[in-house]
C-alpha cells in the first residue's frame, strides 16, 4: 500500500512536506482506510501536478471536500482539498458566486446574505461544501442539483485543466453551457456513479434574491440558540393533512401559486429533532407533535418581499390550506420560539445532523427524484416496511415516516426515506441494509423511479443502458484508469 | 474514567466536520469561521476533534500504535474544548472527555512529550508550573495580607503559579488585592501554603499529578476552614470549580472567578467603578472560564434501547453554562469603556493558544494561535483586548510583541483597579 520513498518525495516536492502524510496512524480519521497517502494541495496547479503524477505512477486517486461521506477503496491517494477554501468571487450583477471545494455552505450563505442574496444549501447541511451537487430545503425557489452549477474548473483524470461553459471562452463564470464547451453530461449526473472522475477545483454557483435580513437575530448560548424576533415578512408553519392526496394537492397548489420561499416535506420526527437539543427532548417533542398532527404533512416558510407581498402570500396559503383540510401544528404557530428555531435552522440548514445522526449515530437513506405524487406512493410502502423494524426495536421510531419536496415550484421533486439506527446494536445494520435493498428493488421492479444509488448495471436497464456509454466516456477521459468513481461526495 | 468508557460516544462520530468550525448558526461570513486551532494549523483531519475520536476508537479496537505522528497529533491540541461545543450543538456525545482520556493514556503508557515531562518534574519538586524564584507569597510583601492558612478569613484568594512568580504578572495579584481591600472583603492568601492547582498538569495528561495537587490544596483549605475561594486565573478556576468536583474533592466549597466576584460586589453596591477609563476594548473569553468553566455534571446511568438515550437522561456539558456575562457586565460598569465583541466569543471563542501544554511543547503553535486572536481582536477596531486569565494575557502579549501590533492587552482586574 505504502508509496516508495522516491514516489513519496516526488509528491512532497509538489505540496511541501507538511502537506502529505502516509503514517498509518492518521488513516482511521480518513474513513478507516489504509490510503497510500493523504495529500493536501493548495490550489489548482498543485492538484494538476498531483493528478499528473498519479497518472505517471498509475496510482488511483480520489478527492474529498469536507469528507463527511464517501466510499473509498484501500491503497489510493486521497486528495483532501481543505486548503482550497477561498471564495473567489461574488458577482452580484450576474448573480453567481465562485468557490473552491472547501468553502462550506455556511460561509458562502453568510457572505451572500450580507449582500441580499442566498443560494441552494444542500440538505446534507451547511457544514458541507458549497459547490456540492445535490438537493435541499430551498429547492422550491432555488432549484437543485446541476441547475445551480455554472462554469466549472475541472482537473481531468489525466491532469488537464478544462474550463467549462463560458469560462472556456471568456474568462467569465456566468454559464455552464457556453459560449464555450458544455460538458454537462460529463460533469454532472443524477444517477450512479454520481461523481465526476477528476477534481473540481473551482465552481460557479447561481445565487438568488434573499428577502431577509443580512444576519438573523440569533441569541442565546449553544445549543439553546433562538431568534430574538421573527424577521419582518417571514413566517414558518407546519401543516398536517387528513390524507396523502390532500397533502399532495396542497403542495402542488402552493407550487403553482409560487408563494413558498421554502416547502420542505419534513415529517414530524424530523421537525422534533430539528427543534430540540437532546435525544431525550427529541423523543418527548415527537410524542407531543404526533398528538397535534392529523397525518402526513410539510413544513413551509413564507417570505414576503414587502408587507403587501407577505400578506398576499399568507392569504393564498390560508385559502389552499382550508381547501385541503390542512391543520397547523400549534407548537409552532403559537410559540414564536419554536417558529424562530425552525425558520432559522431550515434556512441556514444547520440542524441536518440532529435529524439524521443524533438519535442513533447512523442513518441509511433512499433518496429519489421523480414525479412527487408517484414517488410518495412508493415511500408509503417503504415506510410500512420500516415500521416492522421499529417494532423490532432495530431503528429509531419515526412512525415509518418519509419526506420530500417539490423543485422549482413544480411537480417534479425529491422524495426520501431513511432509517436512523445504532450500528453497534446487534442486527440493526443488517436489517436496515436489507430494508434498503428490498425497497430499492421494489422501486425499480414496480417502475416508480430510477435509483440514485445502486448497481449501475441494474439501474441502467431502465435508463437506455446509460452505463455502457458512460463506461466508454470514462475510458476516453481516464485512459490510465486512475480516477475513481465511488459514489457521491459530501 | 477511561477511554474505554467513552467508546459508545466515539462510535457516534460521523465525521461531519462541525468540530472544526464555530457552531453553524453563528457563522457570519468567510472569516473567523474556524474554531479549532489544531485542525486550522495542521489541516489533516486527524488534528480535528472528530479525527482524534476516530483515531482513539481505532486504537481501542486494534491496539495502540504509538508513532511520532500520533504523539504530534496528541500533543498539538490546546484541549480548549471548542470542538465539543460545536459538535454538541447537534449531537449527543462526549468529545473533549475522550480526547482528554486519550492523552492521559499516552502519559500512563509513558508516551510523553519531553517539554511537558520537564514541566511536570519541576511541578513535583516545586509545586509550580512556572520557574520558581523566591517564595510564592513574595509578591505580597509589605501588603499586610492575612495568611488564610492561619487566620480566619471569609475568602481565600488563590493566586496561582504564573501570577505569583512571574514579575510581569504580579501586578494582577496586586490589582486584585486592591479591589478586594477597596470593597472591604475579609480575605487572605495562603502564601507559601498555596500550591499549584494542577489544572495545567491535567490538561497535559498527567492525571495523577493533578490529583496530588488537588488533594494538597483541598487539605489546606479544609484545615483553614475556608468556605469560599476566588481565583484570578481561568486554569485555577476550572481546577477548583470543575475538576476538583469531577474527582469528588471539592465538597461544598464555593468557587468564584474574580470577574464573578467583582461583578457581585458591583451589583451589591460594595464596589463602585467611578473613574473614567477611556478605552475601546474587546473581550477574550478564556476557555477554562468560559466553555470549560461550566460546572461538572455527576451522572451515572445506562444506555437504553436503540436510540442514544440514557436512564437517567444524560446531561452533556455543552459550554452553555460557562462564565460569559459577569466579565462583560464588569467591563460595561466601568465609565468610559466601550466594549465591542469579536466574531468568535463566549462558548465558541477562539483559544489564546496557551492551553494543553502547547505553550511548553510547541510555543510556535501557541504563538500562531494567539496571532490569529490578535488579528480578530484588531478587526473590531478596539484599542485593547481584555481577558481574565494571566496565561491568556501572557500569550497574547507575546504574539503582539512578535508581530509589532499596537493592540494593548489588559486583564480585567487592571481596568477595574483603574476605575476604583
Amino acid at each position: 500500500m505504502a508509496l516508495s520513498k522516491e514516489i513519496y518525495s516526488v509528491f512532497e516536492d509538489v505540496v511541501g512536506p507538511e502537506n502529505i502524510c502516509d503514517d498509518p496512524v492518521i488513516m482511521p480519521s480518513y474513513f478507516g482506510k489504509d490510503f497510500a497517502a493523504v495529500i493536501l494541495p493548495k490550489d489548482t496547479k498543485q492538484v494538476q501536478a498531483v493528478v499528473k503524477l498519479c497518472n505517471k505512477y498509475k496510482l488511483k486517486f480520489r478527492p474529498i471536500c469536507t469528507g463527511w461521506k464517501g466510499e473509498f477503496p484501500q491503497g489510493i491517494i486521497l486528495l483532501d482539498l481543505r486548503r482550497m477554501n477561498r471564495i473567489i468571487e461574488i458577482n452580484e450583477k450576474n448573480m453567481y458566486a465562485v468557490v473552491e471545494p472547501y468553502v462550506i455552505s455556511a460561509q458562502l450563505q453568510a457572505e451572500l446574505m450580507k449582500r441580499g442574496f442566498h443560494f441552494n444549501v444542500k440538505g446534507a447541511g451547511t457544514n458541507t461544501a458549497a459547490m456540492l451537487r445535490g438537493h435541499g430545503h430551498l429547492d422550491q425557489t432555488t432549484s437543485g442539483d446541476d441547475r445551480n452549477h455554472l462554469a466549472i474548473e475541472w482537473v481531468t483524470p489525466e491532469g488537464n485543466i478544462v474550463r467549462s461553459g463560458s469560462l472556456g471562452s471568456t474568462d467569465e463564470w456566468f454559464s455552464g453551457d457556453g459560449p464555450g464547451p458544455s460538458l454537462r453530461s460529463i460533469l454532472t449526473s443524477a444517477v450512479p456513479p454520481g461523481s465526476t472522475p477528476g477534481v473540481f477545483t473551482k465552481a460557479a454557483v447561481k445565487i438568488y434574491h434573499w428577502p431577509g435580513p443580512c444576519r438573523f437575530p440569533v441569541q442565546g448560548v449553544s445549543p439553546n440558540i433562538t431568534l430574538s424576533e421573527i424577521p419582518p415578512n417571514f413566517m414558518a408553519r407546519y401543516y398536517s393533512f387528513p390524507s396523502l392526496d390532500k397533502m399532495m394537492q396542497a403542495e402542488f397548489k402552493i407550487g403553482e401559486s409560487e408563494i413558498a420561499f421554502e416547502l420542505m416535506g419534513f415529517n414530524i420526527a424530523m421537525v422534533a429533532s430539528n427543534m430540540t437539543v437532546s435525544n431525550e427532548e427529541d423523543e418527548e417533542v415527537f410524542r407531543q407533535l404526533k398528538k397535534e398532527s392529523q397525518g402526513v404533512g410539510f413544513f413551509i416558510i413564507i417570505a414576503g418581499n414587502c408587507a403587501a407581498d407577505f400578506e398576499y402570500k399568507k392569504k393564498v396559503l390560508k385559502h389552499i390550506i382550508n381547501e385541503t383540510g390542512g391543520k397547523s401544528l400549534e407548537s409552532i404557530e403559537k410559540d414564536p420560539r419554536n417558529e424562530g428555531i425552525l425558520l432559522h435552522n431550515c434556512i441556514r440548514i444547520c440542524a441536518s445532523i440532529r435529524e439524521t445522526f443524533r438519535s442513533g449515530g447512523r442513518f441509511a437513506s433512499i433518496p429519489m427524484m421523480g414525479q412527487r405524487d408517484l414517488t410518495v406512493r412508493w415511500a408509503v410502502g417503504a415506510g410500512k416496511a420500516k415500521r416492522s423494524l421499529i417494532e423490532k426495536d432495530l431503528v429509531v421510531d419515526d412512525d415509518g415516516a418519509f419526506f420530500g419536496w417539490g423543485v422549482e415550484q413544480g411537480h417534479l421533486g425529491k422524495t426520501e426515506i431513511f432509517c436512523r439506527y445504532d450500528p453497534v446494536k446487534p442486527g440493526a445494520e443488517e436489517a436496515v441494509l436489507k430494508w434498503k435493498a428490498e425497497q430499492q428493488k421494489r422501486a425499480s421492479d414496480e417502475h416508480y423511479f430510477a435509483m440514485l444509488w445502486g448497481p449501475e448495471d441494474e439501474i441502467g436497464k431502465g435508463l437506455c443502458n446509460y452505463q455502457l456509454w458512460w463506461s466508454k466516456l470514462k475510458k476516453a477521459i481516464d485512459p490510465n484508469g486512475v480516477a475513481l468513481e465511488a459514489g457521491s461526495l459530501v | 474514567m477511561s477511554l474505554e468508557q467513552y467508546q459508545d460516544h466515539m462510535e457516534m462520530c460521523m465525521r461531519c466536520s462541525c468540530c472544526k468550525f464555530i457552531p453553524m448558526q453563528r457563522v457570519q461570513g468567510h472569516k473567523y469561521t474556524y474554531v479549532c486551532p489544531s485542525i486550522t494549523k495542521y489541516n489533516f483531519h486527524s488534528y480535528s476533534g472528530g479525527g482524534r475520536l476516530n483515531i482513539g476508537l481505532a486504537m481501542l479496537k486494534n491496539g495502540f500504535n504509538y508513532t511520532d505522528k500520533l504523539l504530534d497529533i496528541v500533543y498539538n491540541c490546546q484541549m480548549c474544548g471548542a470542538c465539543g461545543v460545536s459538535c454538541n450543538y447537534a449531537m449527543d456525545m462526549e468529545v473533549i472527555e475522550p480526547i482528554n482520556e486519550f492523552r492521559i493514556k499516552c502519559v500512563e503508557d509513558g508516551k510523553t512529550n519531553p517539554a511537558l515531562e520537564k514541566v511536570i518534574t519541576d511541578l513535583r519538586k516545586q509545586g509550580s508550573m512556572v520557574p520558581v524564584t523566591g517564595k510564592r507569597g513574595d509578591w505580597a510583601s509589605g501588603l499586610n495580607l492575612k495568611d488564610a492558612a492561619k487566620e480566619k478569613v471569609d475568602v481565600l484568594y488563590h493566586v496561582g503559579c504564573l501570577t505569583s512568580y512571574d514579575k510581569d504578572m504580579q501586578r494582577l495579584a496586586k490589582a486584585t488585592v486592591k479591589i478586594l481591600q477597596k470593597a472591604g472583603v475579609n480575605f487572605g492568601i495562603a502564601g507559601d501554603n498555596e500550591t499549584c492547582c494542577g489544572s495545567r498538569a491535567y490538561q497535559m495528561g498527567y492525571e495523577q499529578d493533578f490529583l496530588n495537587q488537588a488533594k494538597k490544596n483541598m487539605a489546606m483549605i479544609k484545615k483553614a476552614g475556608v468556605k469560599t475561594v476566588i481565583t484570578s486565573c481561568a486554569d485555577g478556576y476550572q481546577a477548583f470549580k470543575v475538576l476538583y468536583d469531577k474527582f469528588n474533592l471539592k465538597g461544598d466549597l464555593e468557587v468564584l472567578h474574580i470577574s464573578e466576584f467583582v461583578d457581585k460586589l458591583i451589583k451589591d453596591g460594595k464596589l463602585k467603578p467611578r473613574e473614567k477609563v477611556d478605552l475601546s476594548v474587546t473581550y477574550h473569553d478564556p476557555c477554562r472560564l468560559g466553555r470549560l468553566g461550566e460546572p461538572w455534571i455527576h451522572w451515572e446511568g445506562k444506555r437504553l434501547s436503540k436510540s442514544f438515550v440514557f436512564d437517567p437522561p444524560k446531561e452533556y456539558r455543552r459550554g452553555t453554562y460557562g462564565v460569559y456575562e459577569p466579565p462583560r457586565d464588569v467591563l460595561k460598569s466601568i465609565p468610559g469603556i466601550k466594549l465591542t465583541e469579536m466574531t468568535r466569543i463566549k462558548e465558541y471563542a477562539w483559544c489564546c493558544g496557551a492551553g494543553g501544554g502547547v505553550t511548553e511543547s510547541n510555543p510556535g503553535f501557541a504563538q500562531w494561535t494567539a496571532r490569529e486572536r490578535i488579528e480578530e481582536a484588531g478587526s473590531t477596531g478596539a484599542e485593547a483586548i481584555v481577558t481574565a486569565c494571566p496565561w491568556c494575557e501572557k500569550t497574547l502579549k507575546e504574539a503582539i510583541r512578535e508581530t509589532g501590533n499596537s493592540l494593548k492587552v489588559y486583564d480585567i482586574v487592571e481596568l477595574v483597579e483603574k476605575a476604583i
